[in-house]
């Protein structure tokens, strides 16, 4: 409880670490700010190439279904990656100064976060401009995702960053366990196809449940099943709490380890 | 809050690191040499209590390695205690890391809320500060420019403003003041004595027992994890120097002993000369009470005393010292023609004494030349550098030598 009450005390470094963030971020690049819409933009057209000319699926319009699970996807695979490395990046500041430390994954999750935003800009504009149409109403349900994606990356953001900082090998098993649980997470293909008897692994996946609310949404224009909701949020609230534990725990010997 | 509680509060306090002999922190390294991630644990705090009073300030001392600076980390949660517990009350400044989190890209200004909000400010409480903050630092004229067009001395000026513009209720620094030039100095000088007046709590760590004189109510002297001493800094920072100069002299003398010889050296590198018909065969220092030692506190008296043997009688014998800094500038010299003693004669091994009262040199090392010499100056014995003393003062005065002076302020 006195962890929030601080962490609110210090909201404005986390709104100037996310403002340096994203204006430093592509900061001497000809293209800047562009890249934040480029980048999905490529991976989308890989994607769309790989699995609708070279292996066909059946799915209309699979760009669309692509596209609104693959930019949540991404936020979330850079909130952990990115994540991870986030308090080992900023070790000149923990080493010399106090601040509370969740401060530091917070921002960089929020910063992720802020740019799947403006990714989403792009999304509706996807939408309108091929007249996918959309449903307003399912469309208000959208938020309620968003923060329980939200919730969920900062747990896990919380629990990387935290274990790198004495485990330094994690940052690149992250590369690696996030391209695994890419492939394990419905995103490039639809959970329909996924074998019965794997299906409890991917609903224990808390990505499985927030990734198919999105697509309910904005590609089948449907409220989301409150069920699947419900358990996205439950295990991300989970999460979030695993992961604010251990890092207070850790996060003792910090100025030591660093 | 009342006026006599304690805002900072330390009791039993002990903290150790784990010295790693050979840290592997790779996977690889874990799995294949477990073994090898030996590491010592370095106590580095035994246990150490003080409370601190609101408005209070205090200096904590110490020699190097001694736990002070572990102390100050502790204060500022940086790092936590093994085992005991610290509580303070209020808001935390530091001005141990002068801007931390500086971005070199965006303007001063820009900046100001950057590291103001690492502090836990607010906008709004930035919004109130900024134009004290600008003007304290001087950067008028510059504070939209990219802070990487500054020079240190300007960034160091615009950090300082800012970390002492929180409004803290608890300040904490380490080693202050070597911030930009002379002027901006008593500046900040000036201010820390105002915020405190203003009931500030203030923590400072600092070899200049001088700085700590002048700012702190009360010393606390630190010694190999230990609180040692605790009292007002004029007497504490001299127990302190008392300690310090006791255990260089141990050096000093086992380092003697170690060389075997007391006997000065020959001709080495050119740093003695002469005829040779006397010779300088030892010199040793004195306190006024008769302790032998070299070192001494700006103030006291020295009695320098040199043993020589005499190989062939030497008529209109001259005997002098002179007084060098470590730049090589002289201090002081003469000898006892000068000073108009009789006429001298060596006949045989003997003693000569001179007794300094009130040695008013700084603090610092100091070389000791010692001459034998003949008539008009003909070097019988001349020994350059042939001894060391040191000296050590608590008072933050500088240059060669104290003045004598009394200050006389008309309003």
């Amino acid at each position: 409880m006195s962890t929030i009450k601080e962490l609110y005390a210090y909201r404005q470094m986390i709104f100037s670490l996310v403002k340096k963030d994203l204006r430093g971020r592509y900061k001497g690049s000809v293209l800047g700010f562009l890249w934040t819409f480029i980048n999905p933009l490529f991976q989308l057209i890989v994607y769309t190439i790989v699995f609708s000319k070279i292996l066909p699926n059946n799915i209309p319009r699979y760009y669309l279904y692509l596209f609104v699970a693959l930019i949540p996807w991404i936020f979330f695979s850079s909130s952990i990656t990115v994540g991870a490395a986030s308090i080992v990046g900023q070790k000149d500041l923990v080493k010399k100064i106090y601040f509370p430390r969740m401060v530091i994954p917070i921002s960089y999750v929020t910063s992720c976060f802020v740019n799947m935003l403006l990714c989403f800009i792009v999304i509706f504009a996807v939408i309108i401009v091929t007249g996918a149409g959309i449903n307003f109403l399912a469309v208000l349900t959208l938020p309620v995702i968003m923060i329980v994606e939200y919730v969920f990356a900062l747990g896990m953001a919380l629990l990387t960053s935290a274990i790198t900082v004495y485990f330094r090998d994690l940052e690149h098993i992250l590369g690696i366990v996030s391209m695994a649980w890419m492939y394990l997470t419905p995103v490039v293909y639809s959970k329909s196809i996924v074998p019965p008897r794997y299906l409890p692994i991917f609903n224990l996946n808390p990505m499985t449940h927030i990734i198919d609310c999105y697509r309910t949404v904005l590609y089948d224009r449907q409220i989301p099943d409150l069920t699947t909701l419900l358990w996205a949020a439950g295990l991300g609230v989970l999460f979030l709490l695993i992961g604010a534990v251990v890092f207070n725990k850790l996060q003792k010997h910090f100025a030591e380890e660093l | 809050m009342a006026e006599n509680e304690n805002v900072i509060e330390v009791k039993d306090v002990t903290k150790s690191f784990k010295v790693y002999l050979d840290k592997g922190s790779q996977l690889k390294e874990r799995l294949l040499f477990r073994k090898r991630s030996r590491y010592e644990e370095r106590k580095v705090l035994r246990g150490i209590s003080f409370s601190v009073k609101k408005g209070e300030a205090i200096g904590l001392i110490g020699h190097n390695g001694c736990g002070k600076s572990t102390t100050l980390k502790l204060l500022t949660r940086i790092m936590y205690p093994d085992s005991g517990s610290i509580k303070m009350q209020g808001r935390v400044s530091s001005l141990i890391e002068l801007g931390a989190g500086f971005h070199p890209d965006m303007s001063g200004r820009e900046n100001i809320y950057t590291n103001a909000a690492i502090f836990g400010l607010n906008k709004k409480e930035i919004d109130s500060r900024i134009q004290s903050i600008i003007d304290f630092s001087e950067l008028k004229d510059f504070i939209d420019n990219p802070v990487r067009t500054y020079s240190s001395g300007m960034y160091m000026r615009l950090a300082f403003s800012v970390a002492i513009n929180v409004d803290a209720d608890i300040l904490l620094i380490d080693e202050i003041l070597a911030v930009g030039d002379a002027n901006f100095q008593s500046k900040c000088f000036n201010k820390l004595r105002e915020i405190k007046s203003q009931g500030t709590t203030i923590v400072i760590v600092s070899h200049s027992l001088g700085q700590i004189e002048q700012i702190c109510d009360r010393s606390i002297w630190i010694h190999e994890g230990l609180i040692k001493a605790e009292g007002p800094p004029k007497e504490i920072d001299l127990e302190y120097l008392d300690y310090m100069s006791r255990k260089i002299q141990d050096r000093n003398k086992k380092s003697e002993e170690a060389d075997g010889t007391e006997e000065p050296a020959e001709n080495k590198d050119g740093k003695r000369w002469g005829s040779g018909e006397a010779r300088i065969k030892r010199i040793r220092s004195f306190a006024s009470d008769g302790t032998e030692q070299s070192v001494f506190r700006v103030g006291e008296d020295i009695r320098l005393v040199v043993d020589y043997t005499v190989k062939k009688p030497v008529q209109d014998a001259v005997i002098g010292f002179g007084i060098f800094d470590m730049n090589g500038v002289q201090c002081y010299g003469t000898n006892t023609r000068i000073d108009k003693l009789p006429e001298l004669t060596l006949t045989k091994d003997g003693t000569a004494e001179v007794i300094m009262k009130n040695v008013q040199l700084l603090s610092g090392e100091y070389m000791i030349d010692i001459a034998i010499e003949q008539g008009e100056g003909i070097p019988v014995d001349y020994y350059r550098q042939a001894y060391k003393i040191q000296m050590l003062s608590a008072y933050g005065d500088a240059g060669i030598a104290r003045v004598d002076h009394t200050w006389n302020l008309q309003r």
